[in-house]
């Protein structure tokens, strides 16, 4: 195989690996505008805040890598049921442009915040694996995205779970293809959109303690870039399909990664962009969309 | 003086860009693209007077003219999508416009200066005001005349036909296209005139910053056209003015408290929007203040 076909092999599976985190970002925006039809810009913050939270405990504690990523998780959880508090539950249903505003106020405070209580410099996250290889073949896989990729199979397992086997699944379900019959059935949509942000801050937070330990560091500057990664991995596969949010993320690592090897920093996201627009004019429906919309 | 001067064309900049995006709003789309031709006619409008010598109004007229062409541009693909789709097909519009000037280069030498846009160094050299000796209240004057001229185009739109047709458009589509409202034309037209005044928004920011970069013209500005939009509400045009307000006093205003500043302005966004979830100036209050004059009581009705 000659070197072109190596290196195109090796990054592929590299954005690929890395992918799997923007499929978790994207779940999360995904299942918020499934279940509510509102999008939630707040969510990539939410993240990157879980993360944080995660490393504070860190510092604090220097404690094992399980309890790191635990606050992390309970962490995302909490912001999430805040930002459903603050930003939905009050707002008129028909109009999601107040609770889009809303969350971008959001976005600004939880940056600030970040900045205000790390002077704004970026901070080393732990990272459990250290600088482990493992060779394949010919190619090398990085030990820190392999386990991020693990780490997000099973997250992903786990809400197949709970969306298909579990009461709450059937109603999340319920409230995102019918609210109005939903209700009749005597389904509180209100607990259920509660429910559906504090799951989707729990998976927030693994993707970001997962982010944050592949990168090395973290930094209130990821706030924009996770939010725009996260949209643009829910988009490419169809806003409010979960199946989608998981191919549209693995495909934006790829291609992110195609594009740096290729045309280098300077044009990658413009080559993601390009992509992005093309697949909204030709595809708008996305991966696995369904509705025309 | 000097400082509530430059204070005040800020507030122009702003609104201009506020009035763009809430153009769009009208039609029911939000869209982020505001960014993408405000850069484009800064970007244009510099090189019209910095490289090619040309007087001050065309180059901003200019500006606001090719602003407006990729509104058009942008009007049509923007019709395959709608709601949050139309959201991030925009963004990648603004994005890809930045990444374009990130890589332009196009400059030329004057005397021991280079001018021009440098790709990643930005446009340098934007002298217009500094070489014609314009005071700062000058260059305040000049801005307002745009301001306060599309203003009273967008007030008179607002109470003609033309922005019940948009508001139709905006409240139902599906009504307003049986009732034969043309969505395409509706769409494309809010979007052009959008793209428009965020040109002339543009072209007038590059003259008075004499330097441009494409890091100015990111998510951000976007965020923040449609924000003023939203914020200040879409029941007349003074929602946008209310907006700026909003936004410019709470920038400037809470200086004093340092750091917390930034904290407070997101807390104060989610608050405004549960008291007012349809902006400062939404319909209900154009209502009261009688500001609402009824539309005509013809039907609205489609061109053959």
């Amino acid at each position: 195989m000659s070197d072109l076909a190596l290196d195109v092999v090796q990054q592929a599976l590299n954005g690929f690996l890395f992918g799997s985190s923007y499929a978790l970002i994207g779940i999360g925006f995904t299942m918020i505008f499934g279940v509510m039809e509102k999008l939630n810009l707040a969510f990539g913050v939410t993240a990157l805040g879980g993360a944080y939270v995660a490393l504070l405990v860190f510092q604090l504690t220097r404690g094992p890598l399980v309890l790191v990523f635990l606050a992390a998780v309970l962490a995302a959880g909490l912001i999430g049921l805040i930002v459903e508090f603050t930003c939905f539950h009050w707002m008129p249903r028909d109009y999601p442009l107040a609770a889009l505003m809303a969350t971008v106020g959001m976005l600004f405070f939880i940056e600030e915040v970040i900045v205000h209580a790390t002077n704004g410099m970026p901070r080393a996250f732990p990272a459990p694996l250290g600088q482990l290889m493992l060779e394949v073949g010919p190619w090398l896989v990085r030990g820190d995205l392999a386990f991020m990729f693990l780490v997000s199979l099973l997250v992903m397992a786990g809400l197949w779970a709970l969306v298909y086997h579990s009461r709450l699944g059937l109603a999340t379900r319920a409230v995102s293809q019918q609210p109005v019959a939903a209700q009749l059935c005597g389904i509180a949509p209100r607990r259920v959109n509660a429910a559906v942000f504090v799951i989707t801050g729990l998976i927030g937070g693994v993707a970001g303690a997962l982010i944050g330990s592949a990168v090395g560091n973290l930094s209130p500057l990821l706030a924009l870039p996770l939010t725009v990664k996260g949209l643009v991995t829910a988009v490419l596969g169809g806003l409010g399909s979960i199946p989608g949010a998981i191919a549209g993320g693995l495909l934006l690592g790829v291609v992110e990664y195609q594009a740096l090897y290729f045309f280098g920093i300077g044009y990658r996201d413009m080559v993601t962009y390009l992509l992005l627009f093309a697949f909204l004019v030709g595809r708008p429906g996305g991966l696995f969309g369904s509705k025309g919309v | 003086m000097e400082f509530y001067l430059s204070l005040l064309t800020l507030f122009g900049f702003r609104i201009l860009l506020g009035l763009s995006a809430y153009v769009v709003i009208l039609t029911g789309q939000i869209s982020l693209a505001q960014a993408g031709f405000y850069a484009i006619g800064s970007y244009t409008a510099g090189a019209a007077t910095a490289i090619w010598g040309w007087p001050i109004v065309p180059a901003i007229l200019l500006g606001g003219i090719v602003g407006g062409i990729f509104g058009f541009l942008v009007g049509f693909p923007a019709l395959r999508v709608r709601g949050l789709f139309l959201v991030i097909a925009t963004l990648a519009f603004t994005e890809i416009v930045r990444m374009v000037f990130l890589n332009l280069k196009y400059t030329i030498r004057v005397g021991d200066r280079t001018i021009g846009p440098a790709a990643g160094e930005g446009f340098r050299g934007i002298t217009y005001y500094f070489e014609n000796g314009w005071s700062s209240a000058r260059i305040m004057a000049f801005t307002w005349l745009f301001v306060l001229a599309v203003l009273l185009a967008m007030w008179i739109m607002d109470r003609s036909r033309a922005g019940a047709v948009l508001r139709a458009v905006g409240e139902d589509e599906l009504a307003a296209s049986s009732v034969g409202i043309n969505l395409t034309t509706a769409k494309v037209a809010a979007m052009t005139a959008g793209g428009f005044v965020a040109g002339l928004a543009g072209a007038l920011y590059a003259h008075y910053a004499s330097y441009v970069s494409q890091e100015d013209f990111g998510v951000l500005l976007a965020t923040f056209a449609i924000a003023y939009a939203l914020v200040g509400g879409t029941g007349s045009v003074l929602g946008p003015v209310a907006g700026v307000l909003f936004f410019s006093l709470l920038i400037d205003g809470l200086r004093f408290l340092g750091d917390w500043r930034n904290l407070l302005f997101g807390v104060l966004i989610i608050v405004m929007m549960n008291l007012r979830p349809h902006g400062i100036v939404d319909v209900g209050l154009i209502r009261r203040l009688g500001l609402w004059r009824r539309p005509p009581r013809k039907a609205a009705y489609a061109r053959d």
